[in-house]
């Protein structure tokens, strides 16, 4: 990605967000008569501050960037944290939305016992044995502190996996 | 003085036998999480508020306002011991506590640190007790322009106390301000940001932002940038740590650093937005410049540990103030107390004193029982708390995932909710990666409707005419006092920039 893009990437698409949700804000409907401020003058109060804050941000970041030095990233200095692992980010992303969609059909107990397992897999735990055993246990000691002792309703699943939850269930004594 | 009856009253539902249990627990969690790796202490906080959806409200509160005293604390001892900060507040006492380690003298700094964080957890509960009445009994005269001015001096002194750069800080706040006005208004009851889901028309809880920002984001920010290796080695010396207090004419000898830290962490938890962290940088900054030992700070000088110790903790007392008496949260651990007294349907504020008084004297009790819990926990647990550094952070933060799940699911019982978390975990990456602060976005979140609904009520009620923000004397000074904050850091540059260039061309300054 050229730098003077990545430079001003993050405070771009913030701008643009700002001029789209600014056109959303005004077809808020409302039956304020005239001269009256309605429901959507906040949000575009709000969406005025923020598109003249990303546009300065914007400007400066282009007008104070180190120029001549070829392939340097002026981004780099300014924003950038630590170095990142981009496998393990994509790996902890895909982790963290993948639990999400499959819990509603595996219920809590086998999606958080597959999450806790593979996520200090990918996060550098290499123990197969101890992270399946982990995964395991810690998702049946979840199960027993949320249902049992917190009294939480958690999502049970579909299917096998249902049936598989409410095992589990009458087995810590929850009907 | 009607203070000490509310008080005792407060002692007398502290004292039975579950909300001690509730208490001890919060004492010890809170100790964990500021020791444990990957885990701070609003996250910590954060991860407790689902077990305090089915109980009541006084032991939910105990639980977590024992977990906030605690947390100030257990990150002292990795610091000084292991020159590992549990929390970023713990930072200073690495400057002398680890240097005084390092010369043998661990156990002293400890003690040090034990005492500082008694005097000023202490100190600021009895300011807590005194200023939060008459602060309620103030704010009982304001109208909608006033409480609008507070919210806004919130939000601006968040902006202004965040590190980094201002515009991103603003940025991050009108992003969450934008987040609060998703749903049907309040006032005109019109749709705003639905985009035609029925689950947006409730709005978004805030406490999906905060869960997912804080404690998704943090969890992938530390996945993406590599797990500490597994099992750190810290603890494993943990068997010949102990706590040795210093004389009493020692502690006494150094009664200015005491009342100068306590003072600080007071002042600065006051101000909205400013938490333990502030204070602590702040108090150690003042003692190095005004302290009797300044030039020796930074060596091992038991000032530096006293100073900051004593000021972070002195900061819970001083948050707690604006969340009770106005309903704003002082720090990212008052706004999750906030999401609990929320929660439970009581709306924290001048109005909580008359309706709710034994609740609010509860939590003052918790306070004054939290800070004592804490020192002697702080003193005899210290060997377990070490050996808690060995556990690998990538199987904690796997359980700190699950658990923000379990909160964001457990508050509405909603499926949706779990998307909207994993949403906002992401952002909550991407911000702390490109340097925006994520506490205005969460704060902005939480005061939006606040500010939104007296912002509005008073143009409704004074014919659209704003200056009355202004015309008012307490909202137009407040509001002052607010945007001389902002441009203080604008205004501390452009000298910066008039000195470097005098001093470039020789003049003198």
């Amino acid at each position: 990605m050229p730098s003077i893009l990545r430079l001003v990437l993050p405070h771009g698409l913030l701008l643009a967000a700002t001029v789209l949700l600014y056109a959303v804000a005004s077809r808020i409907a409302s039956n304020v008569g005239a001269g009256r401020i309605g429901p959507d003058a906040w949000p575009k109060a709000i969406l005025v501050l923020m598109g003249a804050l990303c546009a300065w941000e914007i400007v400066r970041r282009l007008a104070t960037r180190p120029r001549g030095a070829a392939g340097a990233d002026p981004g780099e200095g300014n924003d950038a944290g630590p170095p990142l692992h981009p496998g393990k980010l994509a790996a902890g992303i895909g982790l963290v939305i993948g639990y999400v969609v499959v819990v509603p059909w595996m219920g809590f107990f086998a999606a958080t016992a597959v999450f806790l397992a593979a996520f200090p897999w990918f996060g550098g735990t290499r123990r197969p044995a101890l992270t399946a055993a982990l995964g395991l246990a810690g998702s049946f000691a979840l199960v027993v502190i949320f249902m049992r002792v917190a009294y939480i309703s958690l999502p049970l699943g579909a299917g096998p996996f249902q049936e598989l939850s409410l095992a589990l269930l009458r087995l810590i004594g929850v009907s | 003085m009607d203070v000490l009856p509310l008080l005792a009253t407060g002692f007398g539902h502290l004292f039975t036998p579950v909300n001690l249990a509730v208490l001890a627990a919060g004492l010890v969690l809170g100790m964990l999480v500021a020791v444990l790796p990957g885990l701070t202490l609003v996250m910590g906080v954060v991860l407790a508020l689902p077990f305090t959806y089915k109980m009541g409200v006084a032991p939910a509160l105990i639980l977590l306002t024992a977990m906030y005293v605690s947390g100030t604390y257990g990150g002292a001892i990795t610091a000084i011991l292991f020159r590992i900060p549990g929390e970023p507040m713990d930072v200073p006492l690495i400057w002398d506590g680890y240097e005084m380690a390092r010369k043998g003298e661990a156990a002293l700094a400890l003690g040090w640190s034990l005492v500082a964080a008694l005097v000023g957890g202490l100190v600021s509960a009895v300011v807590m007790v005194l200023l939060a009445k008459p602060v309620a009994g103030l704010a009982l005269a304001f109208s909608t322009p006033e409480f609008f001015a507070i919210v806004f001096f919130g939000l601006a002194s968040v902006v202004t106390l965040s590190q980094g750069s201002l515009a991103n800080a603003l940025i991050s706040l009108c992003l969450g301000l934008l987040i609060a006005t998703v749903g049907v208004d309040e006032v005109y009851g019109a749709e705003r940001f639905t985009f035609g889901q029925p689950f947006l028309q409730d709005g978004v809880e805030f406490l999906l932002v905060m869960v997912g920002a804080y404690g998704i984001g943090e969890v992938l920010t530390r996945m993406g940038t590599g797990f500490a290796a597994e099992g750190g080695e810290a603890g494993s010396g943990a068997a010949r740590f102990r706590t040795a207090f210093p004389r009493l004419s020692s502690i006494l000898g150094m009664k200015a650093t005491f009342a100068r830290g306590t003072a600080t962490g007071i002042v600065v938890g006051i101000v909205p937005g400013a938490g333990a962290t502030v204070s602590a940088f702040v108090a150690y900054g003042i003692e190095s410049q005004y302290g009797k030992n300044r030039a020796a700070l930074g060596s091992g000088a038991a000032e530096g540990i006293v100073a900051a110790k004593s000021a972070a903790t002195a900061s819970v007392g001083g948050a707690l103030v604006p969340l009770l008496a106005m309903g704003i949260p002082g720090s990212g651990a008052t706004a999750i107390i906030l999401a609990a007294f929320l929660l439970h349907g009581i709306q924290p504020g001048p109005q909580v004193f008359v309706a709710n008084p034994d609740l609010v004297y509860t939590v003052f009790a918790t306070v004054f029982a939290g800070v004592i819990g804490m020192c002697i926990l702080g003193y005899f647990a210290i060997r377990p708390l070490c050996k808690v550094l060995e556990a690998p952070e990538a199987i904690v933060s796997a359980f700190v995932v699950v658990f923000c799940f379990v909160g964001a699911f457990a508050a509405r019982n909603n499926l949706s909710d779990l998307n909207v978390i994993a949403a906002f975990g992401v952002l909550g990456f991407l911000f702390e990666r490109y340097g925006f602060p994520i506490a205005p976005l969460v704060l902005g979140t939480i005061l939006g409707p606040l500010a939104e609904t007296n912002f509005m009520t008073t143009m409704v009620s004074f014919d659209n005419d704003w200056t009355v923000f202004f015309t008012r004397p307490i909202s137009g000074g407040i509001l002052a006092l607010a945007f001389a904050g902002l441009a203080w850091p604008l205004a501390k540059a452009v000298l910066q920039r008039i000195r470097a260039s005098r001093s470039a061309h020789g003049q003198p300054g």
